[in-house]
């Protein structure tokens, strides 16, 4: 410790980055091409970035050992979007996601233990193991939710929002396939930060944190001075497969996640930038990197070792404040008692 | 020749229904000459003009004055009084859907926009699964949400919100979120000339969810306590409304609010030979039924009441045909997969050495609600009467 607080002192205080230019639709203002970042940001959003992807690739590995069942759709590569998103709003905001949902779950506040044994369905999880990969909550985070209904709501969500001027930003991270087939295949036009027409809308280079920070901050004052909704189109990538039974390569070459894992890789372009324009020290980050790594094991051993929720709770919360009544198990002499 | 009509003020007042009728009626009220409640042509053998009559008689209870200060009201007058209530009480209460904010369709939120302003009463787009999901957020967040569906047979866009996302919300975040605070209010049932798409009874794809509750009314008296006590609920609920009752019944109804207590059936007359089971505008078909049994027959029947669908009071029912033996429930949806087969199965289950002849089930065809046939459709009395005389007779 001593010895980063000596190194501390040779650092930059910060430094001044240009970034990519957004497109715009009905907007006459744009987000800026330059931003700051300070040291400290820096390694704030260099750490939570790399907690992400650690997390997301030990989820990996337990759903390959079978400790992890069920549903899981991976985050890694988008990293720079959550984290982003949550630099430029407040934790007293709202936010509410699809199914792709344990970047979001951290950056909003939970722990990487919690997170992580409520994907192995134990009582330590913060659903209480009930909720699984795709319903995580927590204060002012909504989920976390299944998108099987969501077809063509957007619109007429669209419709209320812009009627009724809610400071709503609709948030589309594209990351170029829906499950399986590519955007140019399934949506007529691209352009999706044009599709909400009425609402302005911007797209935005979604691998780079600091971009997506400074559209957040811009849509989010737009919106917080009762202009109405505004879209963000975050362009962006997935290193996995859609979910846990995709490979990831059926409908893409490996060549094509090579490339963007070299060239675009949010976490390398943060480190480039922080090493290059003396905000920090590879030594520094790697002692990061071994950091969230401990941190990812121990939550990982949490997860393993914690005990399911006991099958009472299985008819537990349906209703609230019932007199407790039976719910029936999985044969007619098996009972439990629904409190809530 | 002329059958007497039975007219007073402020009782019930009956009309005698049927096709073929060689008499023909006309009736008042109170000696108003504006009092006609079914005017019929007094031409002779004129059936091509004659209106359609109700297949039921609305028997209104009498009146409670265990709640204060009561007031004449019918079905939707006691609906209004009921959000009035809701609206004053709790600061939270907003009311929404399409053309809410004129009074709507059915007058129930006449007067309210005026009162309480156009942030707490206002109207939606044309959106069903948006009224519902924003009536989701909207509970989510701490307030009440009150959301109405124009025609329960306009929910279906909505069910997705329902059941996948209202339904589950508690369970599924593991209490710590919820959306306890919605109602969704829609008029249901027959109403003689709604054909396919404003007669439906949806309840029974409800009651297949676990996490709501659905709740029918049978007169404005329970209208308004029932409605009151899904508001207060802390879960989401459904409310059907009969839109036939909106105007037909009428009856004293408390000015303040007051409570019924949900998941908890009426037995409005008890019998030894025979439970009868029935909601909504059904309820009035079978009090008719029983009196009929009783004239006709000397057989003593149980009415009840079920008044919630979801979760139902199984205890009244069973501990009802394990006292008489055979029961006859019915309903206006149709049979196949109706809320009455679920009621049938729990039944045979808990009271099957009891059960003195299979249980019966008087409902609408498996078909599509008809136009012009809706008075073949319906189960009317003399369905439910012949299917009674058939297990009394087993």
């Amino acid at each position: 410790a001593g010895r980063v607080l000596l190194a501390a002192r040779n650092f930059a205080n910060d430094a001044s980055f240009d970034i990519k230019k957004c497109d715009v639709h009905r907007l006459e203002d744009e987000p800026p091409t330059t931003a700051v970042l300070t040291r400290e940001e820096g390694l704030k959003y260099y750490k939570i970035m790399q907690t992400v992807r650690r997390m997301e690739l030990k989820a990996d590995q337990l759903y390959k050992q079978k400790i992890i069942r069920g549903f899981c759709h991976l985050y890694d590569g988008q990293e720079a979007c959550c984290v982003g998103l949550e630099a430029g709003i407040n934790p007293t905001d709202h936010v509410i996601t699809a199914y792709r949902a344990h970047g979001f779950t951290y950056t909003r506040g939970l722990p990487v233990r919690e997170i992580l044994a409520e994907l192995t369905g134990r009582r330590g999880g913060c659903a209480k193991g009930k909720g699984g990969s795709m319903h995580m909550y927590a204060k002012n985070f909504y989920g976390g939710n299944g998108i099987v209904g969501a077809q063509g709501q957007i619109f007429e969500t669209y419709n209320m929002a812009a009627l009724w001027k809610l400071p709503c930003i609709f948030i589309c991270e594209n990351n170029r396939y829906g499950m399986g087939t590519s955007v140019e295949r399934a949506a007529a036009s691209t352009d999706y930060y044009k599709r909400g027409d009425f609402i302005p809308g911007i797209r935005v280079d979604g691998m780079d944190v600091l971009c997506v920070r400074e559209a957040t901050k811009f849509a989010a004052a737009y919106c917080r001075s009762g202009k109405g909704p505004m879209l963000m189109e975050l362009q962006t990538y997935r290193y996995h497969g859609h979910s846990m039974s995709d490979p990831g390569v059926s409908y893409r070459t490996r060549e094509e996640i090579q490339e963007v894992r070299s060239k675009s890789d949010p976490i390398m372009l943060l480190k480039d930038r922080m090493v290059n324009n003396n905000l920090a020290s590879i030594e520094e980050l790697k002692e990061i990197d071994v950091e969230v790594r401990k941190e990812i094991e121990d939550a990982a051993q949490f997860a393993t070792a914690d005990p399911e929720p006991p099958l009472e709770e299985l008819g537990n919360h349906i209703y609230c404040r019932e007199p407790p009544f039976e719910v029936r198990g999985a044969n007619q002499w098996i009972k439990y008692k629904s409190v809530s | 020749m002329a059958a007497a009509v039975v007219a007073s003020t402020a009782r019930w007042v009956r009309v005698r229904a049927g096709v073929v009728e060689a008499a023909r009626l006309r009736c008042q009220l109170g000696g108003s000459r504006f009092g006609r409640l079914f005017l019929l042509p007094s031409a002779a053998g004129d059936v091509a003009q004659r209106r359609h009559v109700a297949h039921f008689t609305f028997h209104p209870d009498p009146e409670n004055r265990k709640y204060g200060q009561t007031q004449k009201m019918n079905l939707f007058q006691s609906i209004t009084s009921a959000l009035d209530n809701s609206l004053a009480k709790d600061p939270t209460a907003v009311i929404f859907g399409e053309d809410v904010a004129f009074g709507g369709v059915f007058r129930c939120t006449v007067g309210l926009r005026d009162k309480y302003g156009k942030d707490r009463v206002f109207n939606t787009p044309l959106c069903e699964q948006g009224i519902v999901g924003f009536g989701i957020g909207v509970a989510v967040n701490g307030a009440t949400a009150i959301a109405e569906i124009q025609f329960a047979d306009y929910i279906f866009p909505a069910f997705d919100q329902i059941v996948n996302e209202a339904a589950k919300y508690r369970y599924r975040s593991g209490d710590l979120f919820n959306c306890g605070g919605l109602t969704i209010r829609a008029p249901w049932g027959c109403v003689g000339h709604g054909a396919l798409y404003h007669s439906q009874c949806p309840e029974a794809f409800f009651a297949h969810c676990p996490g709501i509750k659905i709740v029918v009314p049978r007169s404005p008296f329970q209208a308004k306590g029932l409605l009151l006590s899904c508001i207060e609920d802390k879960n989401p609920c459904i409310f059907f409304e009969p839109k036939i009752l909106y105007r037909a019944a009428v009856e004293q109804v408390p000015v303040e609010p007051y409570y019924i207590p949900l998941s908890q059936a009426e037995v409005l007359q008890e019998g030894s030979d025979v439970t009868l089971v029935a909601w909504g505008t059904q309820v009035h078909v079978i009090r008719e039924v029983a009196s009929m049994a009783r004239e006709k027959l000397g057989v003593s029947c149980e009415v009840i009441d079920l008044k919630t669908i979801l979760p139902w009071d199984i205890d009244t029912v069973c501990k009802s045909v394990a006292k008489t033996g055979r029961l006859m429930i019915s309903h206006e949806a149709p049979l196949t997969g109706g809320f009455a087969s679920e009621i049938s199965s729990t039944v045979q289950e808990e009271c099957f050495l009891n059960l003195e002849a299979p249980i019966s089930r008087v409902c609408g065809y498996d078909t599509p609600f008809p136009h012009i046939f809706e008075t073949f459709y319906i189960p009317d009395k003399w369905k439910c009467y012949d299917a009674l005389r058939k297990m009394i007779n087993y």
